[in-house]
């Protein structure tokens, strides 16, 4: 440590190099700070060989690789925050931020201006804001929590001010940036211009992740990151005493992580072609899972910035295999992370407690009462964390053996859209011809993991037909019955001003529906998709009033 | 002979910790007062009061419901950021156990009229909320037994469930948004008596906090466990007991949260009931004045600064600020508060008022 902080260095010597090197020795032999790391990385790294067992598509290199294609905008804004964690904060905004930076930059290029010019802009407005609110933490000492939570807020909100409706981008640079394929040495043939590839963006994240590890590891203001958030955030007081500046830097991690998240925020928009203050809703928590999730302790002080990437990629390692199983719905990712981060956290605090029960037990007489404390405790976190993983195993192999009847075969006839449906067009022109001739309800579903395309008619007296995409299909219920299901749906204010044509983006595994209802001489027609947050409130009720009349029904398709 | 005290005094008002969220909420009044013609007007129909300012109390009951539990939490030193995940598993619950036809299978033939029926449900009313509070309950107790007993951070230990809670919520539904048709159920959000009833349940759990911390050593115990854990262990104080105990009380009130939240809304919205909902309230007991590094709490203050929350949102609806443009003057004005919360600002208003006094 003391190595290699003389003044007047430049910014490479040897001497950096050789103390690089010397820390690199340095810390092996304290390898237990590795652990969470390592666990982290050997877990992400199994589920991904387990899924490539029981999935053959998962084989392909490009499955791999799309764990950061998807992830790239996450990881950008997880660097970030993985120094704003280390110093022992917080920032609850960077998701505000993603939106804001998505629907400015959207907006501006709508404009007409220059996407570099954009791009340049929005980044120093995701410094500046980080700066106001690392600011506001560092002179006022208001909670990181409570002045990034308003930031949060605040960012969103401006987002509205700007557009309430998705923006899309049309910009050509932006086009380039997102379509352009970087073939990888090895994997793809650069002649014919195939095979397997990376985005921009994926490049992007990992020069940021690495120029976040060289600011943190072998410059002083990671070192004063560190002793801001050692010893549980107590420290801080110790490194204003020692001298270290402690305010400029934190207002310079809060700027760093403004930064990141506007960058992710552009890789969003560039990923999806669109701007919407909606956009990464929640996705703060993604982002402090994925840096807990790479053995950095939310306490501060301690953790490595390289963890993160394995935290990212253990979240997108499970989702990829919640999608591929195809019949686990979208919220077990949730369970999932909530699982592992309570392992990784039972690790930790197990290290932590050892830690501390070997200085005690140094320190005093009694080690006897402590290391049995810690003895009961560490059975406690070890039986836990054990119990855990054993759920997650069960679920796991419950699931597959639920899953859609012999996986291979399922896997090898639809490999390519297996659970990875876009929705089809609605059947719109479809529907509307029915209407006319009579039918008072006009219902599709499509997408959702098994990619089904189902159009039903209802009339009044009862009829039912349609198709499941392949079949015709037809059923005779009573009128009586439909007399019911209009009056129900009547009940939830359909035929009132608030229900109007909506839609929003398609999510991956969800159920695209398209509802067309007749009645009261008014003609009202809802697009929507599961599982998302913009969807009128009964509009799900509709669909579940629906299922149970509709043929061909079942809870699980 | 002595002189005698003079019984007001200005120091005294101003280190009452009721004073400035008394005073933010005077301030966000006076300016409705200004805005808004006819915000105080309340209207007598049927002989039940309606009004803005009684939405105001109404709207802001499931925050100050989360309010109580938070405050004894925060008070603890810790945090619960699960509250609102708490909410939508208890709704859940509670919107299963009325009607799981909705999930079934194999439906019955009479469905439409059962799930239409406003007196059907599947198990009686107490049945269901008794179960949906026993569940809230065991989430505050896993909450307690990690950050007690297992000594995870707090705000780590509760993100777990935060996380996962959402997901279980889901879980619970099958992803389905179940529609409340009970008419019973609906009252505990919708009903009124003279006052909305959502108000009494807020009153009838805040007597119980008051009369548990306040009425009892508890309240002594959980301040002295914010100031220093390790000290009140030493001085015989069952510091994990106390801790246990406070998260199971909040996830108890979030669980009454829940289902005055999905009563409101007649759906169990896994998604979206209690979203955002523990930010509010984690606000709310700063705006009240407890640190979140705990030790002293008011419970009054955490309230107040519930409505204070409320008042800032009903108020912007009333001049009319569109929803999402809402969220940014939210944050703005939480900026502001707490800015005025510092201990420069305190200082100075202290100072300002020695001065006139002397």
């Amino acid at each position: 440590m003391r190595r290699g902080y003389g003044p007047n260095r430049g910014l490479f010597s040897i001497e950096d190099v050789a103390a690089a090197l010397g820390k690199l020795g340095d810390l092996f032999p304290s390898y237990q700070r590795f652990i969470p790391l390592t666990a982290t990385a050997v877990l992400a790294l199994t589920a991904y060989g387990v899924g490539a067992i029981f999935y053959p598509a998962m084989r392909d290199p490009q499955v791999f690789i799309n764990i950061f294609r998807n992830n790239a905008y996450l990881l950008i804004s997880a660097v970030g925050m993985t120094l704003v964690i280390l110093t022992g904060g917080i920032d609850l905004s960077v998701s505000g931020m993603m939106a804001l930076a998505g629907v400015a930059s959207a907006a501006l290029l709508r404009e007409g201006w220059n996407a570099w010019a954009v791009i340049l802009l929005i980044l120093a407005m995701g410094m500046a804001f980080g700066a106001t609110v690392g600011s506001i933490i560092a002179y006022t000492k208001v909670q990181p929590f409570i002045a990034t939570l308003a930031g949060m807020w605040v960012a969103r909100g401006l987002c509205f001010f700007i557009s309430d409706d998705a923006i899309a981008i049309r910009d050509r640079t932006f086009h380039i940036l997102g379509a352009t394929k970087i073939l990888i040495p090895g994997l793809s043939d650069p002649s014919a211009k195939q095979g397997d590839f990376v985005s921009i963006f994926v490049v992007v994240s990992f020069i940021v992740l690495a120029a976040a590890m060289y600011l943190t590891h072998y410059r002083r203001f990671g070192r004063t990151v560190y002793a801001i958030g050692g010893n549980e955030g107590r420290n801080e007081q110790s490194a204003r005493l020692m001298g270290l500046p402690v305010n400029s830097t934190k207002v310079l991690v809060y700027t760093f992580n403004g930064f990141c998240s506007a960058l992710a925020g552009i890789a969003l928009a560039v990923n999806v072609m669109s701007g919407h203050g909606l956009y990464a809703n929640g996705a703060e928590l993604d982002v402090i899972a994925s840096v807990v999730m790479g053995g950095t302790a939310l306490s501060g002080g301690v953790g490595y910035v390289f963890g993160t990437l394995f935290g990212v990629f253990i979240l997108g390692v499970t989702q990829t295999l919640i999608q591929f199983n195809g019949t686990l719905s979208s919220w077990w990712t949730r369970i999932v992370i909530g699982l592992l981060m309570l392992m990784f956290i039972g690790v930790q605090s197990l290290l932590a407690a050892r830690k501390r029960g070997r200085g005690q037990a140094a320190a005093r007489e009694d080690g006897a009462r402590t290391s049995a404390a810690m003895r009961r405790r560490r059975l406690l976190i070890l039986g836990g964390s054990g119990a855990i993983v054993a759920l997650g195993i069960g679920v796991i192999a419950i699931s597959l053996t639920r899953g859609p009847a012999g996986g291979e075969t399922a896997d090898t006839t639809s490999t390519p859209g297996s659970g990875r449906c876009e929705l089809k067009p609605f059947r719109q022109d479809q529907a509307e011809i029915a209407v006319e001739t009579g039918a008072v309800i006009a219902y599709e579903r499509n997408g959702g993991p098994n990619c089904i395309d189902e159009l039903y008619f209802i009339y009044p007296d009862g009829r039912i037909v349609g198709d499941d995409g392949v079949n015709k299909v037809e059923k005779q219920a009573t009128p009586a019955e439909v007399d019911t299901l209009l009056a129900g749906i009547k009940e939830l204010g359909w035929f009132t001003d608030e229900m109007y044509n909506t839609w929003h983006t398609p999510c991956k595994q969800c159920f695209g529906y398209y509802v067309t209802v007749s009645y009261d001489d008014q003609i009202k027609t809802v697009k929507g998709v599961d599982g998302g947050t913009d969807a009128p409130a009964d509009y799900l009720v509709v669909i579940s009033l629906l299922k149970a009349i509709v043929p061909g029904f079942t809870a699980v398709p | 002979m002595r002189q005698r005290k003079p019984s007001f005094s200005w120091r005294k008002v101003t280190e009452s910790k009721l004073f400035f969220p008394l005073i933010a909420f005077a301030l966000i009044l006076l300016f409705d007062f200004i805005v808004v013609p006819g915000f105080f007007n309340i209207q007598v129909r049927e002989g039940n009061l309606y009004g803005s300012l009684i939405d105001i109390l109404r709207n802001g009951s499931t925050i100050s419901l989360l309010a109580i539990g938070m405050t004894l939490v925060i008070a603890t030193g810790g945090v619960d950021l699960s509250v609102g995940a708490v909410m939508a598993i208890a709704a859940s619950v509670a919107a299963l156990l009325m009607n799981p036809y909705v999930l079934a299978t194999e439906l019955p033939p009479n469905l439409m009229k059962l799930i239409n029926d406003p007196n059907f449900t599947y198990l009686p009313l107490w049945i269901v909320i008794l179960v949906a509070l026993i569940v809230a309950i065991i989430c505050g107790l896993w909450n307690g037994l990690l950050v007690a007993y297992v000594k995870i951070q707090p705000m780590v230990a509760t993100l777990i469930l935060m996380i996962a809670g959402r997901g279980i919520a889901q879980l619970i539904t099958n992803g389905v948004r179940i529609q409340i048709f009970y008419k019973p159920y609906a009252f505990i959000g919708q009903g009124w008596i003279v006052l909305p009833f959502s108000l009494y349940i807020v009153a009838l759990v805040f007597a119980i906090a008051w009369l548990l911390t306040r009425k009892t050593a508890i309240g002594m115990f959980i301040e002295s466990v914010g100031i220093n854990a390790r000290s009140s262990f030493y001085s015989g104080i069952e510091e994990k007991k106390i801790k246990l105990l406070a998260y199971t009380f909040c996830g108890l009130c979030a669980g009454i949260a829940g289902l005055v939240a999905s009563s409101n809304i007649k759906t169990s919205d896994a998604f979206n009931i209690g979203m955002t909902n523990e930010l509010d309230a984690i606000l709310a007991v700063v705006i009240g004045g407890t640190l979140m590094s705990g030790g002293r709490f008011s419970l009054l203050a955490s309230i107040i600064g519930a409505w204070i929350i409320q008042g800032i949102t009903t108020s912007m609806y009333a001049v009319g600020v569109p929803a999402f443009a809402l969220q940014a003057i939210k944050g703005v004005v939480v900026i502001l508060v707490i800015l005025l919360y510092s201990e420069q600002v305190r200082g100075l208003v202290r100072r300002f008022g020695v001065q006139k006094g002397a």
